[in-house]
């Protein structure tokens, strides 16, 4: 992975100076309140209802041991031993105090990390497909373009004050894992009729009070213009982005408002000015940041290889964690594991300080010391050979990190609502500890198929909502939490938005709601269809009758 | 009021103009070079006429509002020359941003020690894009 030089370095330790003086003078009464929350946003400081909450940046996603290590002490040291991984895969502390964040920055800088950007009305972190550069059906690494958009972004001086937050995602396989449709830039790597590498550029897309899906501003962009094409959009949108109501002001209101066709015109006229000049990659850059992603070292098939068949016959939890937790490898003897993060003690994304020591030592061990963060809350061990599987697995089994549940039901993405933040209307995690109770049994999940269920604690929609095959909003009425269910939605290639099923569900009700709809799916499939193509194809209707028909079970 | 300008402390420098940008597009009998504009201004516009302005103020009226910095950036990328000055809801932790995208003059809010604010120009001293300040990409150096 990326690893920095001097430059990298001198801006890190320059940033925690610069913080830790701003810090100083807001304690000392001589920075306002209201200019120093910019500040800290910036900063990935937030301040929640029990106490502040940091954000750190784990740009797209990729980490090695010794960074988790870190994230480890610092849980130990500043905060309550645990972290929590969120959707745009960084990690955030729910309990640090404001003081003490210089230090923690300075510890991170010490491993090559900080927050910067993590908040604030500013370009966020750069997310991808967490299967980057390793998996079967990879059209070209993302990774290399991640760390060039990280870097172009990070202290932008023109950018840092933008109308409202700006995330981008890329992706460069035949399916998409970064949820690219949802965010303000998606980007697309693939090769034209002409057999050349570029980006399908989307824009406007998003979540949150106004989900949309984007759309496609440019077809094909060649790459070595990604940063100048990049630069014209965040310059079109600084200066027309809506700045009077902050529900107004993400860029897909921009691009609604003008149009997809006046705004790809907007775009190209600003391009014209910075095409070809100083943005424009050289190929000597190109080669240099992709010469950090080269393959590790890989072991000969032979060598790689056991006798799988017979490890699986003796231990049956190990095949089924087998066939439900890893993935195709594009290197023969090889498989991509996802760690979950979703067990029935902790809230989905924690994860303990004890586990992330252990699994820095598995990655050690068995992935090349190298780790990822995915936008669904899990961690990934992206290299793992095919005879290391069973003791990974026993060794996952010992630090409760070993369900088998990736795909279903249970692995949902949970945003850490009313618990924690302060802007929540609703509980969430009280959701994804009753979900787990009643849905313990796992060859039920199994025979569910694939479900994905994402729970979002207000309409900022963190939880990702709108694109969850079964989506929960909590909403706040008449003093009363209570959850309007979503149904159809999709952050893949077919990406949709969910539509309401109907009326709010009181909170002890969930469950009970789950249920009918996934008895509903059971009843009406067809031979082989998921969950999402039962919903699509048989409509609302049967969901509504099994739901509201003869129960009253709304809260009105 | 402190005016920081060129990279250190002004002691004689022109008040605040105070003709805005529309006002003196209407009015043939202004004969300033000086004006006041903001977000809110035809900035192609702006563009057009910078060559007749030895001096441009670009009004911050709350710090948030980002829109000046693609303003002095899109000035200096069409050879402006002049004058640059942030005006309004300026202070130290902003300066330095507002430097690098073009800005040569910063008149500071009230609270704003000036000495303390000078010292925040190149407080990081590395950057990795291209920028008004004439240095190029990280990769180019």
């Amino acid at each position: 992975m990326y690893a920095y030089n001097q430059f990298d370095q001198t801006l890190v330790d320059q940033r925690v100076d610069q913080y830790r003086d701003q810090t100083r003078r807001y304690l000392a009464g001589e920075i306002p309140e209201a200019e120093f929350r910019v500040l800290r946003l910036m900063n990935g400081l937030y301040i929640q209802r029990l106490a502040p909450m940091l954000r750190v940046a784990i740009p797209y996603g990729l980490m090695k041991s010794d960074q988790l290590r870190t994230l480890a002490q610092i849980s130990r040291t500043y905060d309550k031993g645990y972290g929590h991984f969120t959707t745009r895969q960084n990690m955030q502390f729910n309990w640090p105090t404001l003081e003490s964040v210089p230090d923690i920055l300075a510890d991170l800088a010490k491993v090559q990390m900080h927050a910067i950007q993590t908040s604030g009305a500013c370009i966020r972190n750069t997310t991808t497909d967490p299967f980057a550069g390793v998996s079967a059906d990879e059209i070209e690494d993302t990774r290399p373009w991640c760390e060039m958009i990280r870097q172009w972004s990070t202290l932008h001086p023109e950018f840092a004050y933008l109308p409202r937050k700006f995330k981008i995602a890329v992706s460069g396989s035949s399916s998409d894992r970064a949820a690219s449709q949802v965010h303000d830039i998606g980007l697309h790597l693939y090769h034209n009729e002409q057999g050349e590498m570029g980006f399908e550029v989307l824009v406007g897309g998003g979540l949150g009070r106004t989900p949309v899906i984007g759309k496609t501003v440019r077809k094909f962009l060649e790459p070595q213009e990604l940063l100048s094409y990049l630069d014209a959009v965040l310059r079109v949108y600084n200066l027309n982005g809506r700045r009077d109501n902050k529900y107004k002001a993400r860029i897909k209101i921009l691009v609604n408002a003008v149009g997809i066709d006046a705004f790809a015109e907007m775009v190209e006229a600003e391009w014209q000015f910075t095409k070809g000049k100083d943005l424009r990659l050289p190929t000597a850059e190109i080669e240099r940041v992709k010469g950090f992603f080269k393959p590790p070292n890989y072991l000969s098939v032979e060598n790689a290889q056991s006798s799988l068949k017979a490890e699986m016959a003796a231990h049956p939890q190990f095949a089924k964690w087998y066939k439900q937790n890893t993935r195709d490898h594009k290197q023969p003897g090889y498989r991509i594991v996802v760690v979950a993060l979703k067990n029935q003690l902790q809230a989905p994304g924690d994860v303990s300080h004890q586990q992330m020591d252990g699994i820095a030592s598995l990655a050690d061990q068995f992935s090349f010391a190298e780790l990822r963060s995915t936008h669904d809350q899990n961690l990934v061990l992206a290299d793992v050979a095919q005879r290391d599987l069973l003791s990974l697995w026993l060794k996952l089994t010992d630090l409760g990190m070993a369900r088998a549940n990736i795909g279903t039901l249970t692995d949902m993405i949970n945003c850490p609502g009313l618990d924690f933040c302060s802007l929540a209307n609703a509980e969430t995690l009280i959701l994804s500890r009753q979900i787990n109770e009643t849905f313990d049994d796992m060859d039920y999940q199994y025979e569910l198929g694939e479900i994905q269920l994402k729970i979002s604690g207000c309409i900022n929609a963190c939880g990702h909502h709108h694109v969850g095959h079964i989506g929960i909003l909590g909403v706040e009425k008449g003093g009363k939490q209570v959850y309007q269910f979503t149904l159809g939605g999709s952050a893949s290639n077919d990406a949709s938005l969910g539509k309401t099923l109907g009326r709010s569900i009181d909170q002890d009700q969930v469950v009970v709601v789950i249920g009918q709809i996934l008895d509903v799916y059971v009843q009406q499939r067809k031979t082989d269809e998921t969950f999402l193509q039962t919903v699509r194809r048989i409509g609302f209707a049967p969901f509504k009758e099994r739901v509201y028909g003869t129960h009253q079970r709304s809260a009105a | 009021m402190a005016l920081i300008k060129d990279q250190q402390l002004s002691l004689s420098h022109a008040a605040t103009p105070h003709i805005r940008f529309a006002d003196w597009l209407d009015d043939d009998l202004v004969i300033s070079d000086a004006v006041l504009t903001n977000g809110a201004d035809d900035l192609a516009c702006l563009l057009a006429n910078a060559n007749k302005l030895s001096v441009i103020a670009i009004e911050f009226e709350t710090f948030a509002d980002g829109r000046g910095f693609s303003m002095a950036r899109m000035l200096r990328r069409d050879g402006y020359q002049g004058e640059i000055r942030a005006v309004g809801d300026v202070a130290m932790d902003r300066i330095e941003f507002m430097h690098r995208v073009g800005f040569n003059a910063f008149e500071l809010r009230e609270d704003q020690d000036a000495l303390q604010a000078l010292a925040k120009l190149g407080e990081v001293s590395v950057h990795f894009q291209p920028s008004a300040d004439g240095k190029g990409p990280a990769y180019m150096r």
